[in-house]
């Protein structure tokens, strides 16, 4: 994340928006679980480190997408869990919509191009 | 519910910060320790990976300040926090927080002051509805070279009745009366208007109602006045009840019927009767300002070309009086500034933004100069993770406080300069008296706080975040402060060297033409002279009363002791106004040759006016008790009329030969009247020291031409006859009012008082210009010295002495100083072309006034590099070198 190149950095934002709510979408979780988790569904291709994930997710939870309450591990540690809201799981739905119309777009552009 | 949400969010944010913070902290350890269970189920062992989920987290610090950042409310916190710490920042150094204050406050209080006059001048618009369709109409004869020419009482009526393109035209003739009956008399401004002249500006009464169009004629028996705003708010103190009272003018009562409201141009009079259209109206005499009011939808193009029409008409109809006659239109934007004072105020305007640009510059250059102290400061911030961002914030911040302190003092300081300048009541500058801080100039000078605060800071907040952290925080001291900006503070204290000599040229060239108008030779002499007005009414004329005035009243004063010599003129020099007629010889041969008759002035005077002017004879005789008027009695015959005119007039009529009692044509194309020359007089600038001298032709005056303005020549102060002279004419007519008393040399000085007044002004910008860059070059050099004390200390050392020190000291100093007024030598010259027309007997590239700045700029910056040189020559080199 951090070595891209600044010009795709607004792109990446909504991706990891994106990313946090889908994952969020199964179960709550705990931060250090949704970037594993997101590495994970990703084949590896988003490492998301804490200096954005932390942001992203105090923004998100102020914006009123997740909320966050105080929990256990499953190794017993004292950990942050966020789950999503009803207007987290409207606004996965929009950035769904939104990522498929756009990778549509994308797709069908690269190939007759 | 997401409104509510926000707003909870935010409170908490704000109000429960330190429980935020910690719940963020426990986060990120809980994170932190997670990351270390992980490796350890992978198999390292503990304190390896500790180490490596050390190195996944990232800085706690920053990630902390991360969230911080994004945190709803967190800008509005963060400045709140940094205002503080500036503000305890700027306390901390109270010599420079208070030299940034008064240099900005100067800047910034002159840049309000200008531009509250400016403003007032040329942006406030006109007191009149729609004033786009308001135009003023003058009359042309192209053929004779005339251009604008008032308009005819009878053109104006026909021009009225023809056009079909204007909603109303209205015509406007000064005058002034004698207000008698309230308190002791009185001259006052009582101009007639025609009945339609403020419903053709958009102009309505505040109080009663305008004029109706049957009054003022010479069958209405009733006289009715509209009163000017001024005069009714101080002469008659604003009476609320004034409507149907009647004032006493020229003996004859009139009733008041409204009132003005406040505004200039044409409606700043004191008075205003009305005058009706008559069928035998003069078509001879250019006396009427008339203005027009286009009918909606009607272009300027299709009103030009509709008086076009007129005019053609008017000539075929006329051919006496209006042979070639035109019209020509402007528009009423034209009306509040003439060119030159439009480039005069633009000029002070882009003086004081100089002055200004100056004061950026040295405040850019003062905390540079500290954020190479803070450099520490500045590193620890951004090892404590402050972004970049956050940095050039922080070092902004301070630069907008110096100049939001400096703006609320600039304004103290804009009102009381603005009060005194109004005080002066330099005649010249449009609606000066209408200048105030208004919303908009308030508006501009916020404005002006802002863009200086960002200018200033923005070259220490580009140079805040430290590149090389580690390498500052082990800097100890002073040897901090990269190359780069040093280069940086030599190239603002350029900047502010060469914008001083702008300034300093733009000021010399205009002291340099103010001297060389002051020392003009007007051609009459004004020490010791004094000047009032008297204005017979009209029965003085009748059966010789206002001659057995003027010789009683010439007598009377030849018997003070103080009086050297007494004469009346009917229009004052300089400021009296210049009625003129085409004038030739009349022996046609010379003239052939010619294409036009020169235009003269013409003035009417009696015999002891020469003398009492001090204008020299040349040739001929000047006029005796003798000389008839050159308009005869009604029912007698023509009189032999008899001139006086100009040396300049004589030689353009009759080169070659003696003038004297050669014959002219006076009004020549007008009313041919044939006179002979009986002398010739020096040449005057009756139009003022700007204008060059006039052609003048003298007539004598007689019981039906009375002069009004009176020239005393006096032993010792002029205005200490004032009070001899007015109780001589209260004994020889209590109702008449004596008037603008001056002596003749307040008259010269107000005639250039707006030259005066660019010129002082300008002076003192760039003697403020002056200071702040010597105070910039000044500081740059003794920083730069301060810092290579321990090389000097080496050089001493190794042997040195002290004068290639010095040498080396002012060498550094002076190549900004000499880069500065090479750039300012090259500006100026490009500038300067937009300033010639306000130059007067000056070059825009007057080489004089570039080498005298040239010469002042170098020597001051000598002395700024003295200073510093001289410590450096003076450092110890045990005690230099001990402080590495």
């Amino acid at each position: 994340m951090k070595a891209s190149p600044p010009v795709t950095t607004a792109l990446l934002q909504g991706t990891l928006d994106v990313l946090i709510l889908k994952v969020l979408k199964l179960e709550p979780l705990h931060g250090l679980a949704i970037s594993r988790r997101i590495a994970q569904v990703t084949g590896g291709t988003f490492q998301v480190k804490p200096g954005s994930l932390f942001p992203a997710l105090h923004r998100m939870e102020e914006a009123g997408w997740l909320n966050s309450n105080w929990g256990e591990s499953e190794n017993s540690r004292r950990a942050k869990f966020y789950r999503l809201t009803k207007a987290g799981q409207f606004q996965l739905k929009e950035e769904t919509d939104q990522w498929t119309r756009i990778s549509a777009a994308m797709a069908s552009a690269l190939e007759t191009a | 519910m997401p409104l509510w949400h926000w707003l909870k969010t935010l409170a908490r944010n704000l109000a429960r910060k330190q429980t935020v913070e910690d719940d963020l902290n426990a986060e990120i350890r809980s994170y932190e320790q997670m990351l270390v269970d992980e490796r350890v189920r992978a198999g390292a062992d503990p304190s390896a990976a500790r180490h490596e989920a050390l190195l996944e987290l990232g800085g706690a610090a920053q990630i902390q300040e991360g969230v911080r950042d994004v945190r709803l409310g967190a800008t509005l916190q963060a400045v709140g926090t940094e205002l503080r710490q500036s503000l305890r920042g700027l306390r901390r150094n109270p010599g420079l927080t208070t030299l940034g204050i008064v240099m900005l406050a100067l800047g910034m209080g002159a840049s309000t002051v200008v531009f509250s006059i400016f403003y007032a001048a040329l942006v406030q618009p006109l007191p009149f509805r729609d004033a786009g369709r308001v135009v003023e109409l003058t009359e042309t004869r192209q053929e004779r070279g005339i251009n604008q020419a008032s308009f005819t009482e009878a053109n104006f009526w026909d021009v009225r009745a023809q056009n079909h393109s204007f909603e109303e035209i209205g015509a406007y003739h000064y005058d002034e009366a004698n207000l008698t009956g309230r308190g002791p008399a009185e001259k006052v401004t009582a101009s007639f208007v025609s009945a339609g002249f403020f419903r053709a500006l958009g102009v309505s009464p505040v109080l009663g109602r305008d004029f109706s169009y049957d009054e003022g004629g010479a069958g209405s028996a009733d006289r009715v006045v509209i009163l000017g705003h001024r005069f009714w708010k101080t002469r008659l103190g604003g009476d609320p009840n004034i409507l149907g009272e009647t004032l006493r003018l020229n003996d004859k009562a009139c009733t008041v019927v409204g009132v003005l409201p406040p505004g200039e141009p044409w409606i700043n009079d004191q008075l205003y009767v009305p005058f009706a259209y008559r069928a035998n109206a003069d078509r001879g005499s250019w006396e009427f300002g008339v203005v027009g009011r286009l009918a909606r939808g009607v272009t300027a193009e299709a009103a030009r070309s509709d008086l076009q029409g007129i005019a053609a008409s008017l000539a075929r109809a006329y051919p006496k009086d209006d042979k070639g006659i035109g019209f020509h239109m402007d528009p009423s934007s034209t009306w509040v500034a003439s060119d030159n004072t439009r480039r005069a105020l633009w000029v002070l305007l882009g003086a004081v933004t100089f002055l200004l640009l100056i004061a950026c510059l040295n405040i850019a250059n003062l905390l540079l100069a500290r954020g190479m102290a803070r450099q520490r400061e500045i590193a620890v911030r951004t090892a404590l993770g402050a972004g970049r961002a956050r940095l050039v914030r922080f070092v902004m911040m301070e630069s907008l406080l110096l100049s939001g302190f400096g703006a609320a003092f600039g304004l103290g300081l804009a009102y009381t300069a603005l009060r005194a300048i109004q005080a002066l009541a330099i005649s010249g500058i449009p609606r000066l008296a209408d200048a105030s801080l208004n919303p908009s100039v308030l508006g501009f000078a916020a404005l002006i706080a802002l863009l200086t605060g960002v200018l200033s800071g923005l070259a220490p907040a580009l140079q805040a975040p430290a590149r090389h952290i580690a390498a500052a925080l082990r800097d100890r001291d002073r040897q901090t402060g990269s190359r780069g900006q040093g280069r940086l503070r030599t190239v603002l204290v350029t900047g502010e060297v060469a914008l001083s000599f702008l300034l300093l040229v733009g000021a010399g060239l205009l002291i340099r033409s103010f001297t060389q108008l002051t020392s003009v030779n007007p051609g009459f002499q004004t020490e010791n002279r004094l000047l009032f007005s008297v204005s017979l009414p009209n029965f003085y004329s009748r059966n010789g009363a206002g001659k057995q005035f003027l010789d009683r009243l010439f007598e009377r004063l030849s018997t003070v002791p103080e009086v050297v010599a007494a004469g009346a003129v009917s229009h004052r020099p300089v400021e009296g106004g210049d009625p003129g007629m085409a004038i030739d010889s009349s022996s046609g041969e010379q003239g052939a040759a010619r294409l036009a008759a020169p235009w003269a002035g013409w003035r009417f005077v009696t015999p002891g006016y020469f003398r009492a002017v001090g204008l020299r004879l040349i040739r001929g005789r000047t006029f005796d008790e003798n000389d008839k008027p050159i308009w005869g009695e009604p029912g007698q015959p023509a009189p032999l009329r008899r001139v006086v005119i100009s040396e300049r007039l004589a030689k353009r009529i009759f080169p070659n030969v003696d003038p004297v009692g050669k014959h002219a044509v006076l009004w020549k194309g007008q009313g041919n009247l044939d006179a002979e020359v009986i002398g010739v007089m020096a040449d005057s600038r009756e139009r003022g020291l700007g204008s060059s001298a006039s052609f003048t032709v003298y007539l004598p005056y007689g019981p039906n031409v009375l002069p009004g303005e009176f020239v005393v020549h006096t032993r010792g102060n002029p205005l200490a006859l004032m009070p001899t002279v007015r109780s001589i004419v209260a004994s020889l007519d209590s109702n008449l009012p004596v008037a603008d008393v001056r002596s003749f040399e307040e008259v010269l000085q107000r005639s250039v008082a707006p030259q005066r007044f660019n010129a002082i002004l300008l002076g003192i910008f760039s003697g403020l210009a002056l200071l702040l860059a010597t105070t910039g070059l000044y500081g740059v050099l003794s920083y730069s010295m301060s810092r290579r004390t321990s090389e000097i200390g080496l050089r001493v050392a190794l042997g040195a002495n002290s004068r290639s020190i010095l040498g080396m000291a002012i060498g550094q100093g002076m190549r900004p100083a000499l880069m500065g007024i090479a750039l300012g030598a090259v500006g100026a010259w490009w500038l300067s072309r937009y300033f010639a027309t306000l130059l007067f007997g000056v070059k825009p590239f007057d080489i004089l006034t570039y080498a005298a700045v040239a010469a002042l700029l170098l020597a001051t910056a000598l002395l700024a590099c003295y200073l510093p040189g001289r410590r450096a020559m003076r450092v110890d080199p045990a005690v230099a070198l001990r402080i590495e």
